[in-house]
């Protein structure tokens, strides 16, 4: 190849890609007159989302077998934190965002057209990294001294994190917790908290500030924490705080807690019953809290006062531009996406399987209707 | 002999001796230490090669990444949005680096020649993170969507100081008799520029272009914020697609380059902080690569710039 072909092909691609660059990336609209009759090529629609970590690994693996499911569709979902979630859908830069954190009214505002949808809803389980004293050593050959889980009531999680409760053989705890009495040790209290902005920590703080009002810090994303504590990035940073520091009480996703084999607290909830966080307290929750969704099909749903509810609940949420989407191809292909996510049996069943709960069906069906409602181009997306 | 000049022997001995045994002192003492300093390189080398060799294997370099649970996954997505942001980079970098430096070794002591050096250093202390930014809000909002084409930008901006400072140094290097001989045979001045000092310093410019390279190819922070990450990035799909679509190759490129992509710098970086054994073996992997590819880059890039130079000085 001579120098002047060397030349004039880095010039003609340089060109080239500028071009390309100024071409925007709507999806081919060829086939939306024909309707569903002849499919899309596959990968020929790419949809970008991002945030909340929570449902992370149920949502790769939707968007993972959704391959099987429509080839024509790419969906590419990053777990950013729900704050930075937010932050991209009211930028326009992502199709979709996910989040456990609520819009406020203001981003409502400035969004336009901006709709949240319940996808799943999970346990926020307070994990704990406790050196308990005096465990007698087992005999040789017997298998090793288990003692049972830590037992937390509402009033003294809110003390612990604000500083009142400092050790692990405080009163409060030990009288909570008569089968420990003999190993909580004197040492004090590390609280491990989100350093990011985070649905979780939403979640937990709406607890937090319902147990009891005591709580002053709120409930958000993100709060002015009491007291000196340590701060841990997403939900495995919190996690992996607590199992490096000893003593340490963190707070994450039930999901998150399990595959991570950590020991979570139960917890005495508001009818006084020791729950222990899994699908049927979080079902209970969810159930209690069933009507009360806002127009907006939000739902604040913790610190229920039926008897098996886990008082640490929440939903995870995607959000979508509701009526001014510009690719219709590419609304439809998320709209099915989601559909299909809350429909297809093998969908929910990975979810329950991961450690999350799936919607009751009276709510499912506010979804469903609700998704049915979005409109591109003044058009309903989803054919009925 | 006197007893003076006896006297005055056994004292020159013995402070040869003491001088000696100080010498060598010193001499394992600097030893020691330079070996201290080499551990942590080979340390790091010798970890990540055995953590990240347990579990190398074609898959890795051959599929997408999968979810946890579902065995035989890789990071295809990353190593392709690796090679579409730094060629865009590259792209975006080497012409105006590479014009930028012949204006510096023609001028340096004009106003804008100073400046251009002193901004360029400027720029060199930059950190990745704040580029990161610029790009964010100079193109990714603007243009509605993540992409590889932000990222390359954002490395591009990383990898000019590095070039153009490369490139004024081997231009430099170029023998001024050469350029004389040029311009004195009635060339006009672009056309010596062109034909005379860009080939005498082309493999000098190019060793740049690698450095630059190797310094961009490891970088997460400016990505984070431009290409975001995308584990179903599959440039082979794109193109089939765009092919039964009956799209132009423009807007076929325009597809690749629009599309929020993995590197594999921000796969590692987010692979290890997941809690999962799974991953954080994979993020070991992945480090591997990147430093396998980082250091052929850099030392090739190293071995041809010293006997380039040496050539030339010779």
């Amino acid at each position: 190849m001579s120098r002047k072909m060397i030349i004039v092909t880095s010039i003609l691609l340089a060109t080239g890609i500028i071009l390309s660059a100024c071409g925007s990336a709507v999806t081919p609209q060829s086939q939306t007159g024909a309707g569903a009759s002849t499919p899309l090529p596959a990968g020929s629609v790419q949809v970008t989302g991002a945030g909340a970590t929570f449902p992370l690994p149920v949502y790769s693996q939707w968007t993972y077998a959704y391959q099987y499911v429509d080839p024509s569709v790419v969906i590419n979902y990053n777990g950013v934190g729900s704050g930075a979630g937010k932050t991209a859908i009211l930028n326009n830069t992502v199709d979709f965002a996910g989040s456990d954190s609520l819009l406020n009214a203001d981003q409502y505002t400035q969004g336009v057209d901006l709709q949240m949808y319940p996808m799943l809803a999970g346990a926020v389980v307070p994990v704990y990294n406790i050196a308990f004293q005096a465990v007698p050593t087992p005999a040789a050959g017997a298998a090793a001294v288990s003692l049972p889980k830590l037992i937390l009531d509402r009033q003294s999680l809110v003390d612990i994190y604000d500083g009142k409760v400092t050790k692990w053989n405080d009163p409060e705890i030990v009288s909570l917790n008569p089968g420990l009495a003999n190993f909580l040790p004197g040492t004090a209290i590390t609280t491990v908290h989100r350093s990011d902005g985070s649905g979780t920590t939403e979640i937990f703080t709406k607890a937090l500030t319902s147990f009891s009002p005591d709580w002053t810090a709120g409930g958000a994303q993100s709060v002015q924490w009491p007291g000196n504590g340590l701060g841990g990035k997403g939900n495995a940073g919190v996690a992996a705080a607590v199992i490096n520091t000893p003593n340490s009480i963190g707070y994450v996703e039930l999901a998150y807690a399990i595959s991570n084999s950590m020991t979570y607290a139960q917890m005495v909830n508001k009818a006084g019953k020791t729950i222990t966080a899994n699908g049927a307290s979080v079902e209970a929750a969810m159930t209690e809290f069933a009507n009360s969704f806002t127009p907006q099909l939000t739902a604040t749903i913790v610190d229920g006062t039926s008897d098996g509810a886990w008082p640490i609940t929440g939903y995870t949420y995607i959000i979508l531009h509701t009526s001014t989407m510009i690719d219709c191809v590419k609304a439809q292909k998320i709209l099915e996406f989601l559909k299909w996510a809350q429909t297809d049996a093998g969908a929910q069943t990975a979810a329950t399987n991961l450690g999350y709960s799936v919607l009751p069906d009276v709510v499912r069906t506010n979804v469903l209707a609700k998704l049915a409602q979005v409109t591109c181009n003044g058009q309903p997306v989803l054919m009925p | 002999m006197s007893l003076f000049s006896e006297l005055m022997d056994r004292n020159r001995v013995k402070r040869t001796r003491q001088r000696k045994t100080a010498n060598a002192g010193m001499l394992t003492l600097t030893g020691l230490l330079t070996a201290l300093a080499l551990v942590p390189l080979f340390w790091i080398i010798g970890y990540v090669v055995i953590q990240g060799g347990k579990n190398i294997n074609l898959d890795f370099f051959i599929n997408l990444p999968r979810p946890l649970g579902i065995s035989g996954g890789g990071v295809l997505s990353a190593i392709e949005g690796t090679l579409v942001v730094t060629l865009l980079a590259a792209v975006f970098a080497i012409p105006p680096g590479v014009l930028a430096a012949f204006y510096a070794a023609r001028s340096p002591n004009t106003p804008l020649g100073v400046a251009l050096r002193f901004s360029t250093d400027v720029l060199a202390g930059v950190p990745s993170i704040v580029v990161g930014l610029f790009a964010y809000t100079l193109l990714v909002v603007p243009m509605k969507h993540y992409s590889g084409l932000a990222g390359g930008a954002a490395l591009a901006v990383l990898m000019l100081p590095t070039i153009i400072r490369t490139t004024e140094e081997m231009l430099k290097l170029v023998p001024a008799s050469l350029r004389e001989a040029s311009l004195g045979l009635g060339a006009p001045e672009w056309k010596t520029s062109l034909r005379v000092l860009l080939p005498a310093a082309s493999s000098g410019i190019i060793t740049g272009f690698l450095l630059a390279l190797a310094r961009a190819v490891g970088e997460t922070a400016p990505l984070l914020m431009t290409a975001l990450g995308n584990e179903r990035f599959d440039i082979k799909q794109i193109i089939t697609s765009g092919v039964q679509s009956h799209l132009s190759v423009f807007q076929i490129i325009g597809h690749i380059i629009n599309a929020p992509v993995d590197s594999l710098p921000l796969t590692l970086w987010k692979y290890a902080q997941q809690p999962y054994p799974e991953r954080v073996a994979q993020a070991w992997t992945v480090a591997l690569v990147l430093m396998l590819f980082v250091l052929i880059v850099n030392v090739s890039a190293r071995v041809w710039i010293q006997s380039r130079t040496r050539r030339m000085k010779g």
